[in-house]
């Protein structure tokens, strides 16, 4: 397969940037394949699994959240936070996890109910990508 | 010339030195810490403009309406106002709140309701002893602030501006223009201005999934809080180099009375010497 260009931006660094053959993302309607020539194509990504494929290996990375952006030989991904399967701190997610749990079982209003539901699932992300669950 | 008067400047003295010893290593902090404010204001820059770009995109590709972009008659404005945590920081603190409050009086006399939000421990007791109304506050968040402590002001400030809550929000915080001058600024966030200006070809084949006016709503939750995290970034390395400028100038003055009150001194020893010297003499005059 043809490699194109990635870059993926974050608002501490510019967390990768090279060449890859194949991107697996997923969109708020679906998954969604990225080869070299795709159409331009602009989506919202949700927190998910986000794969890389480098020298015919698919890294793995979580993200949660943000914007990709396609175009035929390059692709930018813009994103408040992702961090690579390895380097996922295990013990911080499984806190925020259950940080997230008990708020969401105390229930006080709508607002920190969803805010809480967002958090669980960045949590959960988290910990499914790090291979922990 | 007494021995008291001597004490007392002797006092003064280690008094001073030991306010200097506080500014200078206040002035020192300061330093390090606008240095990291701002490695993370410039770190910023990328993530936000890519941002900006796309939805500029998005409006130029498409005619579609939003209620983000909906041009209505302002009649509520939420006013988003950053300032420090911590004063003795010169007049950091006074001169964006002084522009936050004209604002928000020019806005009332034009008849719309204002609410503030209040980001920094000083914004929120200047607002909240006055007769201003508060709906948030958010105290000491500005020195460690994550990207997510930004999403969740952020997402909120989308939400109820879906809700029709207000109809405009501005940001008035303090910029960082060099190390020795910082600017209060305004901004209006919302509704998304100034997207067409950015001109340039339409790409009508751009694909947008599931379609223009979600991608673009969905961005802006991350669009406020690119703008609100590099305001808080920005405003928090101001009030470093306002401190650091303070500080500075606060040594410099426990110097220059330290050296006054030095001079003090000595003529008051050496006039204590003279003066003994002289008794000492008179007396043996006397004695022969």
């Amino acid at each position: 397969m043809t490699p194109y260009t990635i870059k993926i931006i974050t608002p501490e660094k510019t967390f990768f940037q090279g060449e890859t053959t194949q991107i697996i993302a997923k969109t708020t309607t679906g998954n969604v394949g990225i080869l070299k020539g795709h159409i331009p194509y602009v989506a919202n990504l949700v927190s998910s699994p986000f794969l890389i494929e480098v020298d015919g290996t698919l890294k793995e990375a979580a993200i949660s959240g943000g914007i990709i952006k396609v175009s035929p030989d390059n692709v930018t991904v813009v994103t408040n936070a992702i961090e690579w399967a390895d380097e996922i701190d295990v013990a911080r997610a499984e806190r925020s996890k259950k940080n997230a749990e008990e708020r969401m079982k105390r229930n006080e209003s709508q607002k920190e109910f969803d805010r809480a539901e967002k958090k669980l699932k960045r949590a959960l992300n988290r910990l499914i990508v790090a291979g922990k669950r | 010339m007494a021995t008291a008067n001597m004490k007392d400047v002797k006092r003064r003295i280690k008094s001073v030195e030991s306010t200097k010893q506080i500014t200078k290593a206040m002035q020192l902090v300061a330093t390090s810490k606008m240095r990291r404010a701002k490695e993370r204001a410039v770190a910023v820059q990328p993530f936000f403009e890519t941002l900006f770009n796309s939805m500029c995109e998005i409006s130029r590709d498409n005619d579609f309406t939003s209620v983000f972009t909906s041009k209505v008659e302002k009649k509520n404005t939420l006013m988003i106002v950053i300032a420090g945590d911590r004063g003795l920081a010169g007049g950091f603190n006074v001169n964006v709140l002084k522009k936050a409050a004209a604002k928000a009086d020019d806005l009332k006399q034009k008849g719309r309701t204002v609410s503030i939000m209040a980001i920094g421990k000083k914004a929120v007791e200047y607002f909240s002893k006055r007769d201003y109304n508060v709906t948030d506050t958010f105290s000491e968040i500005a020195e460690g602030l994550s990207m997510y402590g930004a999403m969740d002001i952020a997402e909120d400030v989308a939400s109820r501006f879906k809700k029709g809550e207000f109809d405009s929000v501005d940001l008035i915080y303090t910029t960082f223009v060099s190390a020795i001058t910082q600017e209060p600024c305004e901004m209006a966030i919302l509704p998304v201005e100034n997207l067409t200006s950015w001109g340039g070809q339409r790409h009508a084949s751009c694909v947008y999934d599931p379609s223009p006016e979600e991608v673009f709503e969905g961005m802006i939750p991350s669009y406020l809080c690119g703008l609100l995290y590099s305001a808080i970034v920005d405003s928090f390395a101001s009030e470093q180099a306002a401190r650091r400028a303070a500080m500075e100038s606060a040594s410099d003055n426990a110097d220059e009375m330290i050296e006054n009150l030095s001079l003090m001194y000595n003529r008051a020893r050496q006039a204590q010497i003279t003066q003994e010297l002289t008794e000492i003499s008179s007396a043996s005059l006397n004695d022969s």
